[in-house]
């Protein structure tokens, strides 16, 4: 008997439809911790309106990828190839189903608070929010949840599509499960991509993060690779259908490239603000200073009682009590006496020597004092927009041989080195008189390292 | 090893294997690295799990990512069906100035892997990468139980072709010992 639907909505795809299975995961702490839990950390002392929860995206995650598995299982989706690695029972295809749902809401269950803001530094080496994901899906709290659900989900199949391969390295991914873990977080099409880009787009105001997204999802299929030996070998079938992938038909390609087109905007208009970067180096300062230890806990029971709230009530009350360790970050932050950009990664000189941002960074710690000066990056590598497109004829062709928009597509990267409010003029004559002199010290001294 | 510094290697890895007539497109590249990483030793810190298409590494995926941000390599379409290539920039041929030393030590180690691998395409790359994954964790076993093995992780390999990758990596892995000693 198919289960009742219960419909939430939601401000980016007008209604979320969730089974009560999907609503004990929703009612579990785990979930409801992301109600105060900022999507976008402190953007929203930049864009006013950035103010929205991994809440609602988690939801709105499982809302897309549901859809792009209805999508791509239909059977006149599924070519030949492609059904080598596809379940074929009804029963299997409801499980996988079911688990990639519940995968989509978990995803982001271990999120610290704000979110990505300085997680390396402010956790044990080697351990990421996805790991306490992993700790929290696996957790005693969600056996009962999971252990209610028809079909029962295994709490390790839950873990591998809300983490990817990348990050559950010590667990074997077969292709189908692959397949599925890209639904949710791969790097062209996961529907954690499409949903962020989109919900971010509408709450910050920033236009250019819109795409097609309907459309995209209505178009994409499990394909085979494009070949990518000229006149070489043929795949035997069985192993074509191993390397299968995410891909779009020749019809989707447009709204493909409008969601990466919408990515490199959102990245360089919003995530890689420099403001935003070095707001979220002052909140790392506050934390460092504030966490016992300078880390958070990484035990699921100890991460379910912090979130945001409990953060900024100790921001607040750091910045009003100059005797606290953790006053200067936290007046920073409540005071917007952020430190101020000086310096700007330039493509001249990269040129001269690609670490030059780093390099301007030293020496300006050296002429300003190191307490006066930050740097801040803005690395996050996007990966190729290299993907199978199904052509017409029904064979799988490298997106980037086919689309020159994406063939041009620019790759969002910043590095800023900043300075307090008061030396910032100083700086920026210090810049202007230095900086060739500064880059090519630094990379002849490399040389000679090597040497 | 310094970021850079593995950009040097990783440049010069394309380089060589483009003039060796490798297609080096990311599959050909991930699959060098992991030769000379792990049958050549070479030290470059990527952490490989067996995925899809044999041995992976997303630390490599990301740090190509990273190099074409710094415009140090970029991706070439190629006509329709195939795939993109990889090739070395103006600005990665100037990072390999930066690290003469580290190029000349590590130059026959490239060389080798360059040669050994030269234009095989994806299919033939990922059986013998993965000969070696599986040798690497069993090295003492016979090939015939080795080609099991690889037919245990990637059944859809036929068992004539597994055990003829286990038998050239035992044949390059033998060539290899002289070098990377």
């Amino acid at each position: 008997m198919a289960k009742e639907l219960n419909e939430i909505r939601d401000a980016v795809h007008v209604f979320v439809e969730a089974d009560p299975d999907e609503l004990a995961v929703v009612n579990s702490r785990p979930f409801q911790r992301l109600r105060h839990i900022h999507q976008l950390a402190l953007t929203y002392l930049i864009y006013p309106g950035g103010t929205h929860r991994r809440f609602e995206h988690s939801l709105g995650v499982m809302q897309v990828a549901g859809r792009i598995y209805d999508i791509v299982m239909r059977d006149e989706n599924l070519s030949d190839v492609v059904r080598e690695v596809v379940p074929g029972s009804r029963r299997k295809r409801e499980y996988w189903r079911s688990v990639l749902r519940m995968a989509a809401l978990c995803h982001d269950t271990g999120h610290l608070p704000f979110s990505h803001a300085a997680e390396k530094e402010l956790l044990p080496d080697g351990v990421g929010h996805e790991q306490i994901t992993r700790a929290l899906i696996e957790s005693e709290l969600m056996k009962p949840v999971w252990d209610g659900m028809r079909p029962q989900p295994e709490p390790e199949d839950v873990v591998k599509l809300a983490l990817g391969p990348k990050e559950a390295r010590d667990l074997t991914f077969n292709t189908w499960e692959a397949i599925l873990a890209e639904m949710i977080v791969g790097d062209v099409f996961g529907a954690d991509r499409i949903d962020y880009l989109l919900r971010d787009s509408l709450h910050t105001g920033v236009a250019y993060g819109r795409f097609d997204h309907s459309r995209l999802i209505q178009t994409m299929r499990i394909l085979p690779p494009a070949p990518d030996l000229a006149g070489g070998e043929e795949a035997p079938t069985g192993e074509e259908a191993e390397r299968s992938t995410l891909g779009v038909v020749r019809g989707g390609l447009e709204s493909a490239e409008g969601l990466l087109i919408a990515r490199y905007f959102m990245f360089s208009q919003v995530y890689f603000h420099s403001t935003r970067l070095i707001y979220d180096t002052h909140l790392k300062e506050f934390l460092q200073a504030w966490l016992p230890g300078g880390q958070f806990p990484t035990d699921p029971e100890e991460h379910l009682q912090i979130t945001d709230a409990e953060m900024m009530a100790a921001i607040r009350a750091a910045a009003a009590n100059s005797a606290d360790a953790a006053h200067e970050p936290a007046w920073r932050i409540v005071n917007r006496e952020h430190f101020r950009v000086f310096y700007e990664r330039a493509p001249e000189d990269v040129a001269l020597y690609p670490e030059a941002a780093t390099a301007v960074f030293a020496a300006a710690q050296e002429e300003f004092g190191a307490a006066s000066v930050r740097y801040a990056d803005s690395r996050k590598a996007a990966g190729t927009a290299d993907f199978p497109v199904r052509d017409r004829d029904g064979k799988s062709v490298s997106s980037l041989a086919l689309s020159q928009a994406l063939q041009q597509l620019p790759e969002p990267r910043n590095e800023y080195v900043y300075v307090v409010r008061e030396r910032r003029e100083d700086a920026r004559k210090w810049v202007r008189d230095n900086r060739r002199a500064v880059i090519e010290a630094a990379a002849q001294a490399e040389k000679e390292e090597d040497e | 090893m310094k970021r850079l510094q593995r950009a040097a290697l990783l440049t010069e890895l394309v380089e060589q294997m483009r003039a060796h007539e490798s297609w080096c497109g990311e599959t050909h590249l991930q699959k060098a690295t992991f030769f000379l990483q792990e049958l050549l030793g070479v030290e470059l810190e990527y952490d490989f799990v067996l995925y899809k298409h044999g041995p992976f590494s997303f630390d490599l995926r990301d740090e190509l990512g990273d190099l074409v941000s710094d415009k140090l390599i970029r991706y070439q379409p190629q006509v329709p069906p195939y795939g993109p290539r990889i090739a070395v920039t103006e600005e990665g041929e100037a990072v390999q100035e930066i690290y003469p030393t580290t190029l000349a030590r590590h130059a026959d180690r490239i060389t080798f892997v360059a040669d050994k691998l030269d234009a095989r395409g994806v299919i033939d790359l990922e059986r013998l990468a993965t000969a070696l994954y599986v040798t690497l964790d069993a090295p003492q076993t016979s090939a015939a139980e080795r080609a099991n093995l690889l037919r245990q992780l990637k059944p859809h390999i036929p068992e004539p072709a597994a055990l003829r990758a286990v038998r050239e990596l035992d044949e390059i892995r033998a060539e290899a010992e002289a070098i990377a000693a």
